[in-house]
């Protein structure tokens, strides 16, 4: 009871969300880039919020199933097609025996999610299926998917008929504004500094993967040259000499010894993660309270 | 002293002084073992560094507000004295210019002899102060300052695993390949980080770690490899 990987693709990797029980040895929490994406796609197959899923960044990836499930897609637009007939994402589809599940084109966006219902019979490598390359953890074998690969997954013969209501579904658009809790170093940034990096309008470089988001625009400086290292968050914006900000992601080091002028609201870090390079990006400031009250709104959706 | 700082929507920085001592170390390391040790689950991590915890918690649970006078309560009278009974890891290197390449380097930016600086290297027992940068790589001082050696100005491509090394005061092994340029004075076979041992690590920032000079003959018998 398997998919058979008919195409990986140049880029798809199994994730969860996240590996955090050895971050205190340098291990990086990894884990889904987009959760508003994921979580939906598990919430659309009523699976629990950590079950595993796919992450596909390019086209031309393509699966084969052996039994019967349900399977959802969310994430970015894209073309997808069962057995050659075009479908519609954010939605379930019910999958037979011999069924080709392939994902073309992706439009708008950047990450495309598929979750197949109770989740693919992969064992967890500490606690987590999350696939990290630079240290070969999770996934298959620490890697990302191959050609050939074998996914299994439970037989399920419900039919499940769930669609995401239209209006909460995304639109990926090319700007986009970040949310930011001034934190960390900020007392290192003076106030027309600040007044900078909130009026300045930042493009999305080529540096961008799942460790970080490099930016490039008016540099900001910081009083200090750098810090002593310690531990960095989902989210956070280092100011680097050069001063562009880099916003850390789901693949960040752990410690890190450059200034930070705040953390980008983790909900943001999921939009921004459908961005692509050239993207603008303007930032705004926010308060914990508010914060803290978004974040929780935001998960409640997934109860 | 102690300060709490805001980090991000769910997470707080502690702060024990803003320097890299011996002391605010061990403060950070004792109140680790505190909040650690309260397994409390909704505190979901907590990250050591130099002078520093990180601390990421639930706030369906507590808010910012709250979390800080939880915290708070255990803050008080974190001792500075570490009264640490971790055993001591004893990690065998090979200590030689075919492995360490910079051995000649630190010999001559020192003005001792190489066997100088191996029995000055190897006869301190190093606190860990950080783990991070790669899987398993421990930050350990305090280096001798007879051998103190600033970084290389242009690091290596490739720094061989388990390539033990210093830069300034702090001395480091590589735990798997890597770039970097940090002065390399041998090589050791001690693994530390493997998918196969329970806790992916034999180390944490609780060890204290002593370097034993061991022969080529007993560093091959252990399996090490003498190639770059």
């Amino acid at each position: 009871m398997s998919f058979e990987v008919l195409k990986a693709g140049i880029f798809t990797t199994l994730q969860d969300r996240g590996r955090f029980l050895f971050t205190h040895l340098g291990v990086t929490n990894s884990g889904t880039m987009d959760e508003y994406a994921s979580l939906a796609a598990h919430k659309l197959l009523d699976n629990s919020l950590d079950t595993n899923i796919l992450e596909i960044t390019f086209s031309n990836f393509e699966l084969r199933a052996n039994t019967e499930t349900n399977i959802s897609i969310t994430g970015a637009s894209c073309e997808f097609y069962i057995n050659n007939i075009s479908q519609n994402t954010w939605q379930v589809h019910k999958i037979y025996k011999g069924d080709s599940i392939k994902i073309g084109k992706i439009i708008d966006g950047q990450r495309v999610y598929l979750s197949v219902k109770n989740g693919f019979d992969i064992p967890k490598e500490f606690g987590s299926n999350s696939t990290t390359i630079k240290e070969s953890l999770g996934g298959i074998n620490g890697t990302k998917l191959q050609n050939n690969d074998i996914l299994p997954y439970f037989e399920n013969k419900e039919n499940i008929t769930k669609r995401w209501h239209q209006d909460y579904i995304p639109k990926y658009e090319k700007e986009l504004t970040l949310r930011v809790l001034l934190s960390y170093q900020e007392s290192s940034f003076s106030d027309s500094e600040k007044e900078k990096f909130f009026n300045s309008t930042y493009t999305i470089t080529p540096d961008f993967n799942r460790m970080a988001c490099k930016l490039k625009g008016d540099p900001i400086n910081s009083s200090l040259d750098g810090i002593i290292s310690e531990a960095i968050t989902f989210g956070s914006i280092q100011i680097p000499k050069d001063g562009q900000p880099i916003i850390l992601l789901k693949e960040r080091q752990t410690i890190g010894g450059y200034p930070k002028i705040g953390t980008v609201l983790n909900i943001d870090c999921f939009k921004l993660s459908q961005m692509k390079i050239g993207g603008t990006i303007k930032f705004e400031e926010i308060d914990i309270d508010t914060a803290q009250k978004k974040f929780k709104e935001f998960y409640l959706t997934f109860k | 002293m102690i300060e709490i700082k805001l980090a991000s929507v769910d997470s707080v920085m502690i702060y024990f002084g803003d320097t890299i001592s011996k002391e605010n170390s061990n403060q950070v390391k004792s109140a680790y073992k505190i909040l650690k040790n309260l397994h409390n689950p909704y505190l979901i991590e907590i990250i050591p560094s130099y002078n520093s915890l990180l601390v990421t918690y639930d706030i369906f649970k507590y808010s910012f507000e709250e979390i800080q006078i939880y915290l708070n309560s255990f803050l008080k009278n974190i001792p500075i004295k570490n009264e640490n009974n971790s055993e001591i890891i004893t990690v065998d290197v090979y200590y030689a210019v075919e492995v360490g390449l910079d051995l000649q380097r630190v010999a001559t930016n020192s003005k001792i002899s190489i066997q100088e600086v191996i029995e000055i290297h190897s006869s301190k027992l190093y606190d860990v102060y950080a783990i991070g940068f790669l899987p398993g790589f421990a930050y350990m001082a305090s280096v001798d300052k007879k051998i103190i050696t600033p970084r290389l100005e242009s690091p290596r491509k490739k720094i061989p695993k388990g390539s033990v090394a210093i830069a300034d005061n702090q001395t480091a092994i590589y735990p798997q390949n890597s770039p970097g340029g940090w002065n390399i004075l041998g090589k050791t076979t001690f693994e530390l980080f493997d998918k196969s041992l329970k806790d992916l690590s034999p180390i944490s920032i609780e060890s204290k770690i002593k370097f034993n000079p061991i022969s080529r003959d007993e560093f091959l018998k252990q399996g090490g490899v003498l190639e770059f």
